[in-house]
């Protein structure tokens, strides 16, 4: 042993070989299994964070579609302009991106230069450009052989093509393609589909590795809404919505709702005083823009966004109101169904009335008093103490029983935001004797106009409270129905009996009573105005009022109920008999022949209406005389030829009796013209004599002809503008009365 | 000389155990070979079997950690490291076939030498131009090698030596402390001077070990290993000298949110991967993070790549393959003919167990980052060639040790 390994030496050795391996291998192993077993997965993490480039694929929104598939929303295909510094390898590669994107995208150079030296592989330089821009795009990089440094990622934008349209109702989106508003906001999860993502796995400077590690997750696309609107209805009812705010100088806004009676389908829902989608964040109205422009900095933004939220918001389901006498349909079914009131009960009205002993007394509109009225006339007066004393027989109970079942106390449950509760006397519906008296009459509590419509139309469709809904179907990207959402019944209120009862008495009201400016030739009309006072909001010294309107149509078998709705009118009226009724008789004029109603007129009527025109053409000038004057028509003709070559008006349409028809016998004669006069602010004797003696003949609309006090409104063709003789004019007409 | 002796080990060794001469290749030509590569004419073949099979595993993850860079950083040419490698590993190979063969002694008659050519070197290598600014590479046209490589070996040889010579006075501090300090001082403030911290590091632990081996009372032992180690954490901890030691202890205390100045991109980008690979690993040739997310992960931070492609179990079956080498290679030289054999094995196994365990408890931040190659793994071909040079002086060992040798 004396030259090899002594004792000692091989317990040294022994020693080291421990610490080797023991003490230094097994450090190392518990190292490894706390970083690879237990820390391993926060690791993987932010290696993945650094190792994989993770884009986002934007899913198509769904569309929004009328109810006979016309676009109301849609999603277009946009691209995201993004920079990837990573790649810009070289000053003149960087100079030359920079150069070519800020002609085409306007974006200032020296912006471009700073973002392209971002320590990044991924900086948005702008989003959402059209197709046109980005093929330009495309074509600069091509032309410029740039393969790497900008991208293209494909977005969708929200498009409305009919701008303004339906926009309170549909609502709008963000930036990020989120609904905001509207039927966008209250849908959102089910047009929003699901968002995809390519993940890529990439070098530290970025670029792809060589081996295969792509995922992609393809976006899914949202689901689409037919809703049960009807475009032309709405795009009816939003025309003559915004000519009666103009006309009525509405100070803040009007909406109207229109609702199938039997579904709840709603048909139209206009809210004027609104926006356009296509850009929410602009404050539509010019001059609301200018006053807040104007305004100091610091209030500008507050001010910007109250009158955002403002053009945003949806009256017709966000704003409450005090019915008005409109509410007195209810009280009446109230009264019919509890069998405490009757056609013949009469009722005595002095002009005031007190609801209790010692109470305030209540006046009628009308001071004098309508004297005594049997049940049906105290309706079509809209006689406040009958409705009083209508109140009283029905009871606190059974009034706040009728009124939580005719919907008022709760939501409709709309499918749509923000929908507001009414606010009545006391949650528990205790009130006074005095608060009855008003409630009868509709005053002192608030609902919302879709609730007042909800209530209308279990009147109309033989007492079942329906729930109103927007959206009739849900479809998948490629059409096919994925749901249909069916009519809710939620209750019977009052029996079919009742139902015909109140609608008889309203249709009597749309044609002789206090509604007349609702009426409209042949349609069965029924319907109540109504005007209430907005208590605390008045503008100084005077008072404001909600002028509406709820009716439906054909009173003998309902199927439309609209609600017309304005805010503080500033014209000339502000009762809903002159304001709102005659906004809801144009309305309906146009969507009931589009409903395909069809118009059954009484002899009385069909007297006033006249007849068709006669076909004169290709007639020598005699004959066509004689047929003219045989059909009751004052010809007129104009030329020199022998014959008839054109007439105005055209064949078959509807003329008055005593109308003129213009009679060409000569093309160069065409060309002549008259000059229209002005037809408003005049009886229907004035409108007819100076229409006859210009050659033109009129139409007389949104007026029962049988009532004498009555003076024209509105004309269709501006005074001044020049016409061919014997083009017709519609002028509308208004009762004097002021009867809410 | 050289055969006469190998021709004498083997008789030896043939008449303690003749049941195992089978060899069949009984033509004179082939003798010298099959004295080789037989069991025996003894040369151990387990410690042969693991170093083949490190090797051939650490080429197969050299290649899988370094084709990425030479793809991107090479023009493309995703074999350049791996051709290299393979080289030197052929090269190395036969190195270490030819140096088993040679008697272990001639070291002992060549380490003043060797240990002159060690001083003259680390004098040299401050002279070369710097890469990375330090002084390491030593550069003869394309053929370059780190000084340092010949230094481990130098010490390695010199102590073995001189302890040998003077085994039986190691106790006093003439023999046993003073010659020692006079070969360690000037080396390590070479090193120093390169700077090389890691390599000083090895290069004291190994001194240390032979010291504590070769008899050194454990009082000098304390005092010298002592004065030193407080004497680098004095420079580390209150100086300047040493700043960059500084930034990556720094680094090291928290590699994912370094303070300004400190750079643990490094360290943090092989933990990610050492974490990737959890417990089986992405599959070889796999790693994501090789893909320039390492600095060169062929280098010294192969061994995170390793982990990521191989998972917890790959790794630990090298680590254990290691170990397994460092256990026969300390049993061979334990059981040398003679204390000089002893002493020169310990240290050559000792040098690379030491490489090993530093190197991955660099890369797994178990330690402070600092350059040490992972041995068998890291490029690097003069280094692969030095170090089957080495495993050939244990195998040489290996032909007189007392030991079962299948």
């Amino acid at each position: 042993m004396s030259k090899g390994t002594t004792v000692r030496m091989w317990r040294r050795s022994l020693v080291v070989l421990g610490f080797l391996v023991f003490f230094g291998f097994s450090a190392l192993t518990l190292r490894l299994i706390t970083l690879q077993l237990f820390q391993g997965e926060f690791l993987q993490k932010m290696a993945s964070e650094q190792q994989l480039a993770d884009t986002k694929i934007s899913a198509m929104r769904g569309s929004i579609y009328d109810r006979n598939m016309k676009p109301l929303a849609q999603s277009a295909t946009v691209w995201t302009v993004v920079l990837e510094p990573a790649y810009i390898n070289s000053q003149e590669k960087r100079e030359k991106i920079c150069k070519g994107l800020s002609e085409i995208l306007e974006i200032p150079v020296e912006k471009l230069q700073e973002l392209s030296q971002k320590n990044s592989c991924y900086t948005v330089i702008k989003r959402k450009i059209d197709s046109e821009t980005k093929n330009k795009i495309v074509e600069f990089k091509s032309k410029n052989k740039i393969a790497s440094g900008v991208r293209l990622i494909e977005d969708f934008k929200r498009f409305y093509p009919y701008g303004k349209f339906a926009a309170p109702l549909i609502g709008f989106t963000g930036a990020d393609s989120q609904g905001l508003a509207g039927i966008e906001a209250f849908y959102e999860k089910t047009l929003k589909g699901e968002p995809g993502r390519i993940v890529t796995a990439k070098n530290a400077i970025g670029t792809e590795m060589p081996f295969d590690y792509e995922q992609i997750i393809p976006s899914k696309p949202g689901q689409s809404l037919k809703l049960s609107i009807d475009e032309t209805i709405q795009h009816f009812m939003e025309k003559n919505l915004e000519e009666g705010i103009i006309n009525h100088k509405v100070k803040n806004r009007g909406a109207a709702i229109a609702m199938d009676v039997k579904t709840g389908e709603i048909l139209g829902m206009a809210v004027k005083g609104d926006f356009d989608p296509n850009e929410p964040f602009k404050i539509a109205d010019p001059a609301e823009e200018a006053r807040i422009e104007a305004l100091p900095e610091e209030e500008k933004a507050k001010e910007k966004a109250e009158a955002l939220s403002k053009q945003w918001r949806n009256k017709a389901v966000s704003d409450t109101y005090y019915p008005g006498s409109v509410f007195k349909m209810v009280t009446a079914s109230m009264g019919l169904e509890m069998d405490v009131v009757n056609e013949q009960s009469t009722f005595t009205c002095n002009g005031s009335i007190k609801p209790s002993e010692g109470a305030q007394s209540i006046r009628c509109h009308k001071r004098s008093g309508h004297g005594t009225q049997n049940f049906v006339e105290a309706l079509c007066h809209s006689c406040n103490p009958a409705f009083i004393m209508l109140g009283q027989r029905i009871g606190v109970e059974n009034f706040f029983n009728f009124y939580k079942s005719f919907g008022f106390h709760n939501k409709t449950d709309i499918d749509l935001p923000g929908e507001s509760s009414d606010i009545f006397f006391n949650k528990d519906g205790k009130m006074s004797l005095t608060d009855l008296a008003v409630a009868s009459m509709g005053q002192n509590f608030s609902i919302t106009p879709i609730q007042m419509i909800t209530a209308a139309a279990t009147i109309a469709n033989g007492g079942n409270l329906v729930q109103p809904h927007v959206v009739k179907e849900i479809l998948d990207e490629n059409g096919n129905i994925v749901k249909t959402i069916d009519p809710i019944i939620k209750r019977k209120v009052i029996s079919e009996k009742t139902s015909r009862r109140v609608i008889d008495m309203l249709h009597r009201n749309a044609t002789s009573g206090a509604a007349k400016n609702a009426y409209i030739p042949g349609y069965r009309i029924a319907g109540k105005t109504g005007t209430s006072e907005k208590i605390g909001l008045s503008t100084a010294g005077q008072k404001d009022y909600i002028s509406s309107f709820c009716g439906f149509a054909p009173a003998d078998d309902p199927k439309i109920a609209m609600l017309v709705f304005f805010d503080t009118p500033k014209g000339d009226y502000y009762y809903g008999s002159a304001v709102a009724a005659p906004v809801f008789a144009k309305a309906m004029q146009d969507i009931l022949p589009y409903m395909g109603i069809e118009k059954i007129y009484t002899e009385e009527e069909r007297e006033k209406l006249g007849n068709k025109t006669p076909n004169t053409i290709g007639k020598n000038i005699s004959e066509a005389k004689n047929i003219s004057i045989n059909a009751g028509l004052k010809p007129v003709i104009i030329g020199n030829g022998e014959n008839v070559i054109s007439q105005i008006p055209s064949p078959s349409e509807q003329i008055v009796q005593g109308g003129t028809i213009v009679l060409y016998t000569d093309s160069e004669s065409k060309s002549k013209t008259v000059k229209v006069p002005k037809l408003t602010g005049l009886s229907l004797f004035e409108v007819n004599k100076i229409s006859h003696s210009a050659n033109l003949n009129v139409k007389i609309s949104g007026q029962n002809l049988t009532e004498s006090n009555v003076v024209s409104a509105t004309q269709s063709i501006p005074e001044g503008t020049e016409v061919p003789p014997g083009t017709t004019i519609t002028v509308g007409f208004i009762h004097k009365d002021r009867i809410t | 000389m050289i055969g006469i002796k190998i021709k004498k080990h083997t008789e030896k060794h043939t008449e303690k155990k003749p049941k195992k001469r089978k060899s069949r290749i009984n033509k004179e030509n082939f003798k010298f070979l099959s004295e080789i590569f037989s069991i025996k004419s003894g040369i151990d073949i387990p410690f042969l079997f693991l170093v083949m099979t490190i090797l051939v595993i650490g080429l197969v993850m050299m290649f899988s950690a370094s084709y990425p860079n030479a793809y991107y950083l090479h023009g493309g040419d995703s074999f350049y490291f791996i051709r290299n490698q393979l080289i030197f590993a052929v090269l190395g190979v036969i190195a270490m076939m030819a140096i088993s063969c040679v008697d272990y002694n001639y070291f002992h008659k060549w380490a003043v030498p060797i240990l002159i050519t060690s001083f003259v070197l680390l004098i040299l290598v401050l002279l070369m131009p710097a890469r990375n600014g330090v002084h390491r590479w030593i550069q003869l046209g394309t053929f370059g090698f780190q000084a340092s490589e010949i230094t481990k070996f130098a010490i390695v040889v010199s102590f073995a030596h001189f302890i040998t010579l003077n085994f039986n006075r190691m106790h006093t501090f003439k023999y046993g402390i003073l010659p020692y300090l006079i070969i360690l001082a000037p080396t390590i403030l070479l090193l120093a001077l390169e700077p090389h911290i890691s390599c000083s590091v090895i290069v004291i632990l190994l001194a240390a070990g032979m010291l504590f081996i070769g008899g050194v009372k454990l009082k000098w032992f304390g005092i010298v290993l002592g004065s030193i180690a407080s004497a680098l954490l004095y420079l580390v901890l209150f100086t300047n000298k040493l700043t960059y030691a500084n930034n990556r202890i720094a680094g090291w205390l928290d590699p994912f949110s370094p303070a300004a100045g400190v750079d643990t991109w490094q360290t943090k980008q092989g933990l990610y991967a050492i974490g990737s690979g959890g417990l089986l690993g992405l599959g070889l040739g796999h790693s994501r993070q090789k893909y320039l997310f390492i600095p060169e992960p062929q280098n010294d931070f192969i061994f995170s790549v390793v982990c990521e492609e191989l998972g917890f179990v790959g790794a630990v079956i090298i680590l254990i393959l290691f170990a397994l080498l460092v256990w026969r290679g300390m049993i061979i030289s334990m059981k040398a003919k003679d204390k000089f054999g002893s002493l020169l094995g310990i240290g050559l196994t000792a040098q690379v167990g030491l490489q090993v365990i530093l190197n991955i408890a660099v890369v797994t931040n178990t330690i402070p980052n600092t350059g040490i190659s992972l041995p068998f793994f890291s490029y690097g071909g003069t280094s692969l060639l030095m170090l089957l040079a080495q495993m050939g002086i244990i195998l040489s060992i290996s032909r007189t040790s007392r030991m079962e040798k299948n």
